[in-house]
């Protein structure tokens, strides 16, 4: 029988916007829930049952259910369903299983292409979510941008800017609750009249902001498909323009409604699948540019529908590179007496910025080069700070890098750029501002600064003696950063810009967000698979008795929640069992380094040199090796070195007894391990053996004659790696590669304690499994060494294990 | 969610007033000439030097594999990532590694403005040239001299005889970019006012020749070229001014004179071949042009302006129509001629500064499809946002809406005001433009009023508020006003 498939059926757009779950009311309704019925079911067990006594309704299994499902709250929230979906899969595993999986197989392939493009780029957040509304003086104003978990709270911070001092934030922000996430905030003054549109994913809406600052709705619209982009008029109060995802373009003005004035599901220039569309005004209040990925088209909006003028194509005028697309354009308007002409045009590309005149379309003016690390998804032109200034142009990409470009040309002269651009400092640049902090906590600082930008608003307050420009970004993390600018015309032949500074308040404040930030405990995981008690599942139907070992060992394991094991099953004798992978590349820096830990480089080098020697031997032939050695040892007559009732020991020779062994290995073999022999240099071993030979001993072993057969492999070959149980998967373990025999005996330096660490470090998870279970605690050398050297031993599994998990 | 408000106090050198390279010729010419609204050079150029000064070529150029999403569209910022995927984890050779983060530390220190520590950087990344990798030994030279040039544009200690020898040493290493490290020398050279060099230095770029001539190598040697005609013309007309002071009797106007018949002659081979080929050649044209017609053939002059601004093949160039009435005018053209080049030129730029003067050529003219042209291209002029204030048009306007209304063609009116009377009410006579016209000019303001009232009726805001105003000044004009709309108003006969 097959078991049941637990699939947590979340909507896949609830994984895709996991800050949309909201948690707590949920675990609350259960709680409620739950203290209800358990007064119904005081016990849970009056239940009716049904004639093959299973219950009819739940009464227990609900309770137990509910209990169970306030664990698994923190994981998906969607869990709570599960009880009912598992007898659905139960009941229709044989019908559905095939159409099912197709369908959620097609369902999870758009989801993962959908991510995947959203991976590559994000492009929801295109012109940014923070604004700035002057007020009625020149230095106070409004910011506005969304805040909250979900970004679903537009916040109107009320701020006066003043050139000479920090600026001054007024308490109590106000606050709008939204139905969705704010994408974008746009801001415009026409006439005297400060407007504010803001784009959710399916809804935009516009505000009027008073005078006084106070926000007054005027009028939402609802976008099926999704909008992608909106923007202000700056020559009619009142009128904007939505762009959708089916890429058809609405202009919307609060007398005359809303009126679709252009439509084209495919792209302008090439096909591209980007449904991304994007529109903006231009000089001729009644004309708009209309952009996809592929170029911008002015349209006429009192024209016949379909018709316009390419103002810039992706193609070889603006000598575009292959794979080079359109992610931003914005108009550059009258800003002003001294300011660019107003008919230009700025496009922002992955690569490039153009600017281009609405006179001489499709020949951009000039380009730059930008060379951001990432879209570049916003940009803000300013005025000239000073009349015969260049006029600022701000370029922001995603990551957080900030662009300044100088552009000059007003009136009727050609625009060009005045200097070479300059990058602003990020926000992680002011990493090092902020105090030293543990690791744990400076990552965590890290990443909030690393924060995708999201808006990005820049003013220049009221006329000083030298201007200042006032910048603010949003980040993805909900944070508003402030950076500012002083102007400095004269830069000297050898004059540095001051390094970037905090002042005593600024730093004061950035002090007291950081403890605020490391104060929030750290989120759990937003989404966990769901952890169903497969106890009760497997009690929750009664499967017919399935004879033999393996549903046995296999329900025993997943009882114990431990790993299923080849002997749990006990299909196949552990000689047949598949070998492991073979180890992989070894990694010689790391073994070095721990050599070096435990104070034997010399050793590794000397191992390292003999494994030069004679790499890639495999186990069967180190044992074949093995043999061969013993060969020649007994040629060359050592053998009978080697005795049960050795001398007693020297003080010299205890070291190589305490010599930890692995702990597999079985007691039998634990005889044949005549230690001494490895300490003595072979020099001496002939006057040990002389002096043995005086001794009347084999009479007394017990074991002697036995020891004395199985002896001789190991005399010579006594590195640890050889001490190999008769396991079969372990075989494969040992490296095989140095004679090392020759190199121990003279290396009784502890580094000698760490090599077994090494040598047997299993090289999978298979192998590891083994040694754990089977290996008796006797079998462990009674040496006061040994617990030391098993912590290295699993701290060096460990190690070595994570890379391997894949497997 | 908090609000950090962190003061970052950082003084850059927020507003330098270098000019790059690329446009500064263009600048010359443009105060030479003291010249037209819209001035664009060539396509071709711009590109070529404005962008990626400091990038590299680009990675489809070089052959790498590139980040491309299911659209085809590429990602640079990713590249490096895929890139290690499709290397299967397998990291860049070490001397890769070390030049491409010298490269972007040099990137770096350019967009910092510290120049000092891009040239100790660059002083490094010249071992770039040494790679094994043939691909990228090729591409070095180019990304040396694009960083190399700015690096000394910039540099405080950089000297013209610095540059001069990175550029003839860079010649000759990157032997396929030697026309574009002459041009670029030589527009460096212009910046700092050594024509002469300047001039040197595209006379040698102009006969070099390397291997078959490509087409790209020919464009490069016909803007060589014409840029030593830009030069010569540039002589040309200081010695005009010079001949101009002299006086005729005097011994040394003969010889000036013959030096300019010669310079002409030259500077006319340069610049003819690149005009012909479809662009943007702005002021190469007017020179052309300029010194076509002081030698009198006319006739060449036309044929070049027309060519260049009906050529089918030439990108649409408003400023093509404008030279060419220019020259018509000066030719003294008849009235219906300057109209049908005005009348391109208003499909084109409706709102252009020579509308005005359009508006009064049809005004003059005897046709009445002229009248009513006249009309609409004042509404034309108007419906821009950069021209709401133009006084004069709004004075032409209300004058000869006027003009219309009494010669009853109440229908030329209606039919420009029904597509606008949506939305100029809004734009044009709402209350707030009332009071901001009022306060700033009244002579505007009246004659806003007054069209307001014509096509809105006196019960119009921007009327009504203008009316109620007590000015002295102004009194009689207000009288009249209120009579005009009174006796004309579109809204009153309409009723």
């Amino acid at each position: 029988m097959p078991v049941p498939i637990n699939i947590c059926f979340c909507p896949p757009q609830c994984t895709d916007e996991p800050h949309f779950l909201i948690q707590t009311p949920a675990v609350l309704a259960v709680e409620g829930k739950r203290t209800f019925l358990g007064r119904l079911f005081p016990g849970g067990s009056n239940v009716v049952y049904d004639s093959r006594e299973r219950p009819l309704i739940p009464g227990r299994g609900l309770v137990a259910f509910l209990r169970h499902q306030q664990k698994s709250q923190e994981g998906c929230p969607w869990a709570y369903l599960s009880q009912r979906q598992r007898r659905f899969s139960i009941l229709g595993a044989p019908i559905l299983s095939t159409s099912v999986a197709s369908l959620l197989g097609e369902l999870l392939h758009e989801e993962l292409a959908l991510r995947w493009e959203r991976l590559l780029l994000d492009d929801v957040c295109t012109g940014g979510a923070l604004a700035w509304v002057p007020g009625r003086t020149p230095g106070a104003g409004q910011l506005v941008y969304p805040v909250g978990s979900t970004m679903d709270t537009l916040c109107f911070q009320k701020v006066s800017l003043t050139p000479e001092t920090e600026p001054q934030v007024l308490r109590d922000p106000g606050r709008i609750q939204l139905r969705g996430p704010v994408r974008q905030v746009v801001t415009r003054s026409v006439q005297g009249e400060a407007l504010l549109a803001v784009r959710s994913d399916h809804h935009c809406a516009l505000w009027k902001v008073s005078t006084q600052g106070q926000p007054a709705p005027l009028q939402v619209v609802q976008v099926d498909k999704g909008a992608t982009g909106i923007s202000l008029s700056p020559h009619l109060p009142g009128e904007m323009v939505i762009c959708s995802r089916s890429g058809a373009v609405c202009l919307w003005s609060t007398e005359d409604g809303l009126r679709q004035i252009y439509k084209d599901p495919e792209t302008l220039v090439f096909r591209d699948p980007s449904p991304w569309r994007w529109a903006d005004f231009t000089a001729h209040p009644r004309v708009l540019t209309v952009g996809d990925r592929t170029g911008v088209k002015m349209v006429d909006t009192q024209g016949p529908p379909g018709c316009g003028l390419l103002l810039f194509r992706g193609g070889a005028e603006a000598s575009c590179q292959k794979g080079e697309r359109v992610l931003l354009t914005q108009h550059l308007g009258d800003l002003g007496p001294e300011s660019l002409h107003p008919m230009l045009h700025l496009v922002c590309t992955q690569f490039s910025v153009y600017l281009v005149d609405e006179r001489l379309p499709l020949v951009p003016l000039f380009k730059w080069n930008h060379g951001l690390r990432s879209a570049p998804l916003l940009a803000q032109l300013l005025p000239p700070p000073r009349p015969g200034l260049p006029q600022p142009l701000l370029l922001a990409g995603q990551g957080g890098e900030l662009q300044l470009l100088h552009l000059e040309g007003a009136g009727a002269s050609m625009p060009r750029l005045a200097g070479l651009p300059q990058s602003l400092p990020t926000r992680s640049d002011s990493l090092s501002a902020f105090p030293l902090l543990e690791p744990k906590s400076h990552r965590r600082l890290q990443e909030r600064l690393k924060a995708p930008t999201i808006g990005l608003a820049a003013v220049i307050p009221p006329p000083a003696s030298t201007p200042v420009l006032s910048l603010f970004q949003l980040s993805a993390a909900g944070d508003v950063f402030y950076q500012r600018l002083h102007l400095q015309t004269d830069p000297g032949p050898n004059a540095h810009a001051p390094a970037a500074s905090w002042t005593p308040q600024a730093t004061a404040c950035c002090s007291w967000w950081l403890e605020a930030l490391l104060a929030v405990p750290l989120a759990p995981p937003v989404w966990a698979a769901p952890t169903f008690s497969h106890r009760r599942l497997l009690g929750g139907f009664e499967p017919q008795k399935m004879e033999g070992p393996v549903p046995e060992g296999l329900r025993r394991a997943m009882a114990q929640g431990r790993l299923l094991q080849q002997r749990d099953l006990g299909l196949l004798p552990p000689e047949e069992r598949p070998p492991a992978p073979e180890p992989g590349p070894e990694d010689e820096l790391s073994e070095r380094l721990e050599a070096a830990w435990e104070f034997g480089a010399a050793a590794w080098w000397e191992r390292r040199r003999g494994g030069r020697a004679g790499p890639g031997k495999q186990p069967k032939r180190q044992k074949r090796r093995t043999q061969l050695s013993s060969t020649f040892s007994s040629l060359s007559g050592r053998v009978d070195l080697s005795d049960a009732a050795s001398p007693p020991p020297s003080p010299d020779r205890t070291v190589p007894e305490a010599r930890p062994q692995p702990p597999r290995t079985p007691p039998s073999q634990e005889l044949t391990q005549e230690p001494w022999a490895q300490g003595v240099p072979s020099e001496r071993q002939q006057t040990l053996r002389d002096y043995m030979a005086e001794l009347p001993l084999h009479a007394d072993t017990p074991g002697g004659a036995s020891t004395l057969s199985s002896q001789t492999p190991s005399v010579r070959a006594t590195p640890s790696g050889q001490h190999a149980p008769q396991d079969g998967t372990f075989q494969q373990l040992p490296r095989g590669d140095t004679p090392e025999g020759a190199t121990l005996p003279s290396s009784q330096t502890p580094s000698v304690r760490a090599t077994p660490s090494r040598q047997h470090t299993p090289r999978d998870g298979m192998v590891q499994q083994l040694p754990r279970g089977d290996t008796p605690e006797g079998a462990t050398p009674p040496s006061s060494q040994t617990p030391s050297i098993l912590a290295t031993r699993s701290g060096s599994q460990r190690l070595r294990k994570k890379p391997r998990m894949g497997f | 969610m908090s609000v950090v408000f962190g003061n970052t106090e950082y003084c850059p050198h927020f507003f330098v007033t270098l000019v790059q390279v690329t446009f500064s010729f263009f600048d010359m010419q443009m105060e030479e000439h003291n010249s037209t609204h819209l001035q664009i050079s060539s396509g071709i150029d711009m590109t070529d030097f404005s962008e990626e000064l400091v990038r590299p070529t680009t990675e489809d150029e070089q052959g790498e594999p590139s980040v491309r999403s299911g659209s085809g569209m590429c990602f640079p910022w990713l590249q490096n990532h895929i890139e290690s995927i499709a290397s299967g984890g397998k990291q860049e050779k070490d001397f890769a590694q070390t030049t491409s983060a010298c490269l972007s530390f040099i990137q770096e220190a350019l967009l910092k403005h510290q120049w000092q520590r891009a040239a100790e950087y660059m002083h490094s990344f010249l071992q770039i040239l040494e790679d094994t990798d043939s691909n990228k030994r090729q591409g070095a030279p180019e990304i040396i001299w694009r960083l190399g040039s700015e690096i000394l544009y910039y540099h405080p200690k950089s000297s013209v005889e610095t540059f001069n020898t990175f550029a003839d040493r860079m010649k000759n290493i990157g032997i396929t970019n030697y026309l574009k490290i002459s041009l670029q020398h030589a527009l460096y050279l212009l910046h700092h006012g050594l024509l002469e060099d300047a001039n040197r230095i595209l006379t040698q770029a102009e006969t070099w020749r390397y291997g078959e001539k490509s087409s790209s190598q020919e464009v490069l040697v016909n803007l060589i070229q014409a840029y030593k005609g830009l030069l010569q013309y540039y002589s040309w007309s200081k010695k005009k001014m010079e001949l101009s002071q002299l006086d005729k009797d005097d011994y040394a106007y003969n010889t000036a004179s013959q030096n300019m018949l010669n310079h002409s002659w030259k500077t006319s081979v340069n610049l003819c071949t690149l005009i012909q080929i479809p662009g943007v050649w702005d002021p190469f044209v007017k020179s052309y042009v300029e010194m076509l017609e002081f030698y009198g053939d006319r006739d060449g002059a036309r044929e070049v302006l027309n060519n260049y601004a009906y050529d089918e093949k030439f990108p649409s160039n408003p400023n093509a129509h404008v030279y060419l009435y220019n020259f018509l005018k000066r030719e003294k053209a008849p009235r219906e001629k300057l109209i049908s080049v005005l009348k391109i030129l208003y499909q084109i730029v409706p709102s252009h500064k020579l509308m005005l003067e359009f508006h009064r050529l049809l005004r003059k003219s005897d046709k009445q499809e002229h009248h009513k042209l006249g009309l609409e291209v004042l509404f034309g002029i108007l419906d821009f946002a950069g021209c709401t204030k133009n006084i004069t048009a709004w004075k032409y306007l209300a004058k000869y809406l006027k003009q219309t209304l009494m010669g009853s063609h109440l229908a030329w009116v209606q039919e420009e005001w029904n597509s606008r009377k949506s939305w100029w009410p809004s734009f044009h006579f709402s209350h707030f433009w009332a009071k901001r016209n009022w306060k700033d000019d009244k002579t505007l303001a009246c004659e806003k009023a007054l069209v307001a009232g014509l096509l809105l009726g006196k019960g119009c805001k921007y009327f009504r508020y203008v009316s109620k105003q007590d000015h002295q000044v102004l009194k009689k004009k207000m009288k009249q006003m209120k009579k005009s709309v009174k006796k004309y108003s579109i809204v009153n006969s309409g009723l």
